[in-house]
């Protein structure tokens, strides 16, 4: 694998967005070396991502794996010009880790959720530049929680109207509520 | 693709539910199949993606194992070529496929005809509503609905079934009622579907292939993988 290839990426948002693209697109032609070069530059992140899903460090990497094999067969379907590659890498990423966390039976369904894991301070840990953060944390604390919740850690509005202790109308309406709210802040 | 009857509103609520992962799974397909048909629902996706996108790049990184690489290397070593696929939904490209299966002899072509004589006749009128089932960008059947409430599959493409299994169609006509097979077959062939008992299909019902046991879904929901989805739309 040639030097190049391994590189991490540069931590410029627009010049990284770029790369992946490019990545994508090479990917698309059947050059292997792109792959490994998006694995290397997120492949750590998506783990992360996984991990605050799935609660389980082999699950999260077999979320990775997943999704890494189905970006390669589906990288001829991204199209820059329709969306950015990191938030298609992500949403792979996301629908593979959703997927084994809502197949049943692979979870004891009496297993709790680790508290620990599920309240460490995702929205204080957003840079302080970022409009996401100043957007949530204007909301109502209640939605803020919704939103994060269901996100950050794949709760469905089930499991979210008992984490809230509310009933499952509520927590569906304190997500969109909040969702409404974060795109009118947002724009 | 703008329609006369589409709920904005509830498409917006979609995408905001899709990108945060809460769908139940029916509603999860309806997404996924309006992903690939309908540019508007993809463009309120991105940019719900958009919005979100900083509570990702806030993740602790865990570097993966790094037999999770070689697993992925291995996986992509055995499933080649699938990545070259067009950008873009080509009917036109498996359509041709398909009509090449069908020039393949004459003894071919006559079977062909015979087995499929039904669906050309059916095809002589024109459908009130077309739903093109697809997997990514790859078209693997299209379903006509007639104005007399008929309708047929016309598979695209070949589809692998293995021997103990059987491919199953599937329409959503409400989310209340859930999916109702419409449909069962050993391997890819033009099929009437059994839509008589059911209401006349909406702009934008989903319309699904579903991999299940030999002899159909033992419990009358999908149960296995979707292999292709899509959703109607009135013809011109």
């Amino acid at each position: 694998m040639n030097p190049a290839a391994t590189a991490h990426l540069s931590g410029d948002s627009e010049a990284d967005e770029r790369q992946l693209a490019a990545a994508l697109a090479r990917c698309a032609s059947g050059d292997k070396t792109a792959l490994r070069v998006i694995y290397d530059a997120e492949a750590a992140r998506m783990t992360g991502v996984a991990f605050r899903i799935l609660r389980r460090r082999d699950l999260a990497e077999e979320a990775t794996q997943d999704a890494f094999v189905r970006i390669w067969r589906s990288a001829g379907s991204f199209d820059a010009a329709r969306g950015s590659a990191r938030g298609w890498l992500y949403a792979v990423l996301r629908n593979r880790a959703l997927t084994i966390l809502r197949d049943e039976g692979r979870f004891d369904s009496t297993e709790d959720l680790d508290a620990a894991a599920i309240d460490e301070p995702v929205v204080e840990r957003l840079p302080e530049s970022s409009a996401l953060r100043r957007c949530l944390e204007a909301l109502d604390a209640k939605y803020r929680s919704a939103i994060v919740f269901s996100y950050v850690h794949g709760l469905s509005h089930g499991e979210l109207a008992g984490r809230l202790k509310v009933p499952l109308g509520t927590a569906k309406s304190w997500t969109r509520r909040g969702m409404l709210s974060l795109q009118e802040c947002m724009g | 693709m703008t329609t006369r009857d589409e709920q904005p509103n509830d498409k917006r609520t979609l995408a905001a539910d899709f990108v945060l992962g809460v769908l139940d799974a029916e509603s999860q397909s309806r997404a996924e199949a309006l992903m690939a048909n309908d540019t508007d629902f993809a463009a309120e996706v991105e940019r719900w993606r958009t919005r979100l996108a900083d509570l990702d790049a806030g993740a602790t990184p865990m570097a993966p194992d790094p037999s999770v690489w070689s697993r992925i290397e291995a996986a992509i070593a055995t499933a080649p070529a699938v990545a070259t696929a067009p950008p873009r939904p080509s009917l036109w490209h498996s359509l041709s496929a398909w009509r090449a299966i069908g020039l393949i002899g004459s003894a071919a072509a006559l079977l062909f005809a015979v087995a499929f004589g039904v669906a050309l006749r059916e095809a002589q009128r024109t459908p009130a509503m077309i739903a093109v089932l697809v997997d990514g960008d790859k078209a693997g059947a299209v379903v006509h609905v007639f104005n007399d409430g008929r309708a047929v599959l016309l598979p695209l493409t070949d589809i692998a079934v293995p021997p103990d299994r059987a491919l199953q169609v599937w329409t959503l006509p409400s989310r209340e009622r859930g999916p109702v097979s419409i449909g069962l077959m050993e391997q890819a062939r033009t099929l009437s579907l059994a839509l008589k008992d059911l209401p006349t299909p909406r702009n934008d019902q989903l319309f699904e292939i579903t991999l299940e046991p030999k002899g159909g879904s033992p419990t009358g929901r999908p149960t296995g993988p979707i292999l292709f989805k899509g959703l109607t739309s009135p013809t011109l």
